[in-house]
């Protein structure tokens, strides 16, 4: 968006993202988004999950292992959760992931948990054309390119 | 270090250390202290030990109070006894620490019950790896006592004892200490109220253990030191070795995906697992699509995804026992990784494993504000709906 010249200049890589999104907030949010035509990158999947907190760790890292560049994971903001608390222990296992990754230095920057509303139909744009343009930045996950296994 | 509860009891050691445990545990099921015992007995065939139940004193000449090896992790006995409900018999199981901070750590995840257990340590040397001892037990043992009498694991131990931080002084009910004070006797130290009441319900007539302990604790934390210098030599050096996707895949190259090393964790207890599910098995169009992409794959896939992924589900909980090193066939140093990621993610939370402090598994657990650095991207300030603390 901003660095509209630097993304031409690099086109050839277009990142995998894949967006874990919470059914009553973000994925709302991406609703809104659309009616209201904001630009969305293009290569950014969606998955709709019925609260952050069922993502668990081997659903994100198969997604990394079977070809994601990145991941983003959404969810209501802390107080909202459509189920009380949801999202605090999506928070937390996200933590333990992120850390192991950290740990592992398997790249933990590709994989990014935000806060999203329902009503946050510009934000909801703006964040996924951020990270989306973090990841291009960062080139493919060697998790899936550089590697045969 | 935990802290002890009541008064320590001294047991003369002038025929060596095993005889005046067995003595005192055949006094504690004599006396109707405790109704059943788990300990190690050497296997017929005499080269490991199992774990057996044992209700009969006149088992216990038999039974090896600190055996050797560890073949068998013993939270997976404690586990294998207590899962279905806590049973109306009290037993008292003669544990290593690192078996007992397992126990206590599957208590905590619904799969043991300690209500009626008895969990009983002693001042940990280190273990002997399994296939050394099946190779040459007679020497393997005569290391094993070596290390038993200097307190320190040595060259011959598992490298995961080697460098153990948790070999003494973990949550327990009866601790039997000997290190720095093996001239004089051995210590039995209660470690908890249950402890306590049941050292005075056998009413041992002996000297008050009040002043070894002292001389016990200051040995136990001169050798803690040079283990933890041990510690973070393997950690600087694991680091370096598991850095990146490369590094990982260096590691754990030889990997022949027996998941041996998930058999033998005791924290692995899931009955149904991701891994050698059927959800995990790919169609051939969808392992050909990532092998075009890629240039080609491995078959069978997802061998380094189990070790991250088994990494990501109970390194929370790990204790660093190091079975999955000695149960590797291939000599991956799975324990090594384990341990240091292991003390990774657990002081993100502030966690210790195996420790019986009342903190909660800290994924069953939250603070409403925490965790700062977790979402970083987010220019996060605006908040969208109500109410945030």
């Amino acid at each position: 968006m901003k660095d509209k010249k630097e993304k031409s200049s690099n086109s050839e890589f277009t990142p995998k993202v894949v967006g874990f999104l919470c059914n009553w907030c973000t994925y709302a949010a991406a609703d809104l988004a659309g009616g209201s035509r904001l630009e969305i990158p293009s290569s950014f999947s969606v998955v709709r999950v019925m609260c952050s907190s069922r993502i668990d760790h081997n659903l994100l890292l198969t997604t990394f292992f079977k070809g994601a560049d990145g991941i983003l994971v959404a969810g209501c903001h802390p107080g909202d959760c459509h189920y009380g608390e949801g999202n605090y222990y999506a928070r937390r296992r996200f933590a333990q992931l992120k850390k192991v990754m950290e740990t592992l230095d398997l790249d933990p920057e590709r994989l990014e948990l935000v806060w999203v509303s329902a009503a946050e139909g510009n934000r909801y744009a703006e964040v996924v054309s951020d990270f989306t343009e973090k990841i291009r930045k960062l080139g493919p996950n060697p998790m899936n390119s550089s590697t045969r296994f | 270090m935990t802290e002890t509860t009541g008064i320590p009891v001294v047991l003369k050691t002038d025929n060596g250390v095993e005889t005046p445990v067995r003595e005192f545990l055949g006094q504690m099921l004599d006396s109707g202290a405790v109704d059943a015992l788990i300990m190690p007995l050497k296997v017929p065939s005499g080269d490991s030990f199992a774990w057996i139940l044992l209700n009969d004193a006149g088992m216990l000449d038999d039974a090896v109070p600190f055996p050797a090896v560890m073949p068998v992790q013993g939270a997976r006995a404690l586990r294998s006894l207590t899962r279905k409900e806590k049973g109306d018999l009290t037993v008292l199981a003669l544990m290593r620490p690192c078996e007992i901070r397992a126990g206590i750590e599957l208590s905590k995840l619904g799969q043991v019950n300690t209500d009626n257990l008895i969990l009983a340590t002693y001042d940990c040397p280190g273990a002997i790896p399994l296939q050394d001892y099946v190779n040459d037990p007679e020497s393997s043992e005569a290391s094993f006592k070596e290390m038993f009498t200097t307190g320190e694991p040595g060259e011959n131990a598992k490298p995961a004892c080697r460098t153990c931080v948790n070999f003494s002084a973990v949550d327990s009910d009866l601790h039997f200490g000997f290190l720095g004070i093996s001239d004089e006797g051995m210590l039995v130290i209660p470690g908890s109220t249950r402890g306590a009441e049941l050292l005075q319900k056998m009413d041992i007539q002996s000297e008050t253990g009040d002043k070894l302990l002292p001389l016990w604790k200051s040995e136990v934390e001169s050798i803690l030191k040079k283990r933890t210098a041990a510690r973070d030599i393997a950690f600087k050096k694991t680091e370096s070795d598991i850095k990146g996707f490369s590094g990982m895949l260096n590691v754990f190259s030889n990997c022949i995906g027996c998941h041996n090393c998930q058999s033998a964790c005791p924290i692995c207890y899931c009955r149904l697992c991701y891994f050698g599910s059927e959800a995990s098995r790919s169609n051939p169009e969808a392992l050909m699509n990532q092998a075009i992409k890629r240039g080609g794959i491995s078959l069978p896939p997802e061998r380094i995804m189990f070790h991250t992924g088994r990494l990501a589900h109970m390194s929370l909980s790990c204790v660093s026992c190091g079975q999955c090193s000695d149960a590797c066939p291939v000599s991956i140093p799975v324990a090594d990784v384990f341990s240091f990621v292991a003390e990774q993610t657990q002081s993100t939370f502030e966690y210790k494993a195996g420790r019986n402090d009342g903190k909660p598994l800290p994924l069953r657990d939250f603070k409403k504000s925490e965790l700062p650095g977790v979402h970083e991207l987010v220019k996060d300030a605006e908040p969208g709906g109500a109410s945030h603390e």
